[in-house]
């Protein structure tokens, strides 16, 4: 089957869907699913081919749904709740993580008030996991600007059991028994050592899909790395112009290889014009690429707001504040803004299908 | 008979239904009753402890259903309950004649 390419665009008015072929050149734009309320991240399940949304809408309250038809139609999966005499109530979705390969029907979701949930259902019906929940250093989380939510969920490449969750702002939480138990996880190595605080913003924390053990994070100050084995993250900040920023991809076979585009942390728009970042060092150096971006655009992506494909030359995408979605064919080395005029992008989300 | 109305995103959640006729006493009965008659509706008109949801304004006839005891307002047969989704507009206080202040949060 040839295969093709589906983007999943999450806005604060629905959700749209931008396909296009192998080529990658031109792209149809299709939707919004869902408008008019925001889609804080939608993805794709290669697993089985479902679709996942986290609607939250204003009215009738947040819902996930899901589709086993390519985005066509959409069913309203059962809310994820907090049980009976919890302090807290489901507010919002902010991420949903198809589970491990050898966990076929395990699919995971992150939500505001930061809690993690598992599907062993394929999405239809949820359950806390009060392991994370139960955790006495919960009593430490706070909110950030956007809120207090569980955003990231980094399964490991070999292993479904060993995983991470990042909270904004709760640090980040590692399981080596698949959310059995939990143990905070944010010593670092390298970085500055007069922020104490400085793994409690987590903004996106991506695990390698190939790779056992290899992840990157970016953290509200600063990025990190880590190799197999270590239990320690690797300062990585140095080449970037900014230490702040929220969108972050990682290569979907070389393990060496991210991307990210750094903000100013005051202004959250991008210095010196729109620009994407790459290593291919493990965060040891990084290059500026902005071929074919807006020059001078201070431009704003999200959390959710980068992803990649996985064709053989890796497509990269990112969508912005301003309503644009770019694409590269190229590995980051040059873009095109293949959608303009879109709401609010809040998160995208590449689906390689075929 | 009660005539309930759903408006706006709450058709949605009714299958497209605009309106839906039903037995009930008090406008608690009612919502029990319509999300009895449309299943979909549970979750979306209260929460995981049972409490109604911000942005749903509830009308019988013409008047604020919380000014009426909430779900315990008393209904009467023909009575017209709406089901309305409320716009947010921050928080602000209604004063009535005779002085009664009653703040309402939420909603304009």
């Amino acid at each position: 089957m040839t295969k093709t390419v589906t983007l999943l665009v999450g806005t604060k008015k629905g959700l749209f869907q931008l396909k296009s072929d192998a080529d990658r050149k031109k792209w149809a734009v299709e939707g919004p699913y869902g408008a008019p309320a925001p889609i804080h991240h939608a993805s794709f399940d290669p697993r089985d081919r479902s679709m996942y949304a986290a609607i939250n809408s204003t009215w009738g309250g947040s819902r996930i749904e899901y589709s086993r038809d390519l985005g066509k139609t959409w069913t309203v999966s059962k809310n994820p709740a907090f049980p009976a005499g919890a302090d807290r109530t489901f507010y919002q979705t902010w991420h949903i993580e198809p589970g491990h390969p050898k966990t076929p029907n395990v699919v995971w979701a992150g939500i505001e008030p930061a809690a993690l949930f598992k599907s062993e259902d394929r999405g239809e019906t949820w359950s806390l996991n009060t392991a994370l929940d139960d955790q006495p250093s919960r009593a430490k989380w706070v909110p950030g600007f956007g809120g207090m939510g569980l955003h990231s969920i980094a399964i490991d490449a070999a292993d479904p059991k060993f995983m991470q969750v990042g909270i904004s702002v709760g640090g980040v939480y590692t399981s080596k028994d698949g959310g059995a138990s939990w143990v905070q996880d944010n010593t670092q190595k390298g970085g500055p050592e007069d922020r104490p605080d400085v793994f409690g913003c987590i903004h996106k924390l991506l695990a390698h899909p190939k790779v056992s053990g290899v992840r990157f994070m970016r953290v509200h100050v600063d990025v990190f790395w880590r190799d197999p084995g270590e239990t320690t993250w690797t300062f990585r900040t140095p080449g970037l112009p900014t230490n702040f920023g929220f969108a972050a991809a990682i290569h979907p076979r070389d393990p060496k290889t991210a991307w990210c585009i750094p903000l100013d942390d005051r202004k959250r728009t991008a210095v010196d014009g729109i620009a994407v970042y790459k290593t291919s060092d493990r965060g040891a150096t990084w290059a500026r690429h902005d071929a074919g971006l807006p020059k001078g655009a201070p431009l704003e992506s999200l959390r959710e707001g980068m992803d990649n494909d996985d064709f053989d030359e890796v497509g990269v995408y990112f969508g912005t504040a301003n309503g644009d979605v770019y694409a590269s064919r190229d590995e980051g080395r040059s873009w095109d803004r293949i959608a303009q005029y879109l709401p609010y992008v809040t998160s995208v989300h590449a689906a390689t299908i075929g | 008979m009660i005539r309930v109305l759903l408006h706006g995103a709450w058709r949605n959640f009714a299958g497209g239904a605009r309106e839906v006729p039903l037995e009930a006493r008090t406008l608690g009965e009612v919502l029990a009753a319509l999300a009895s008659a449309h299943p979909a509706l549970k979750e979306r008109l209260r929460d995981e402890h049972g409490r109604l949801r911000p942005h749903l304004a509830l009308f019988v006839n013409d008047e604020d259903a919380r000014l009426l005891g909430g779900e315990a307002a008393a209904l009467k047969d023909g009575d017209i309950v709406h089901v309305i989704p409320a716009l947010s507009g921050g928080t602000f206080d209604l004063t009535f004649a005779g002085g009664s202040t009653h703040k309402r949060e939420g909603t304009t």
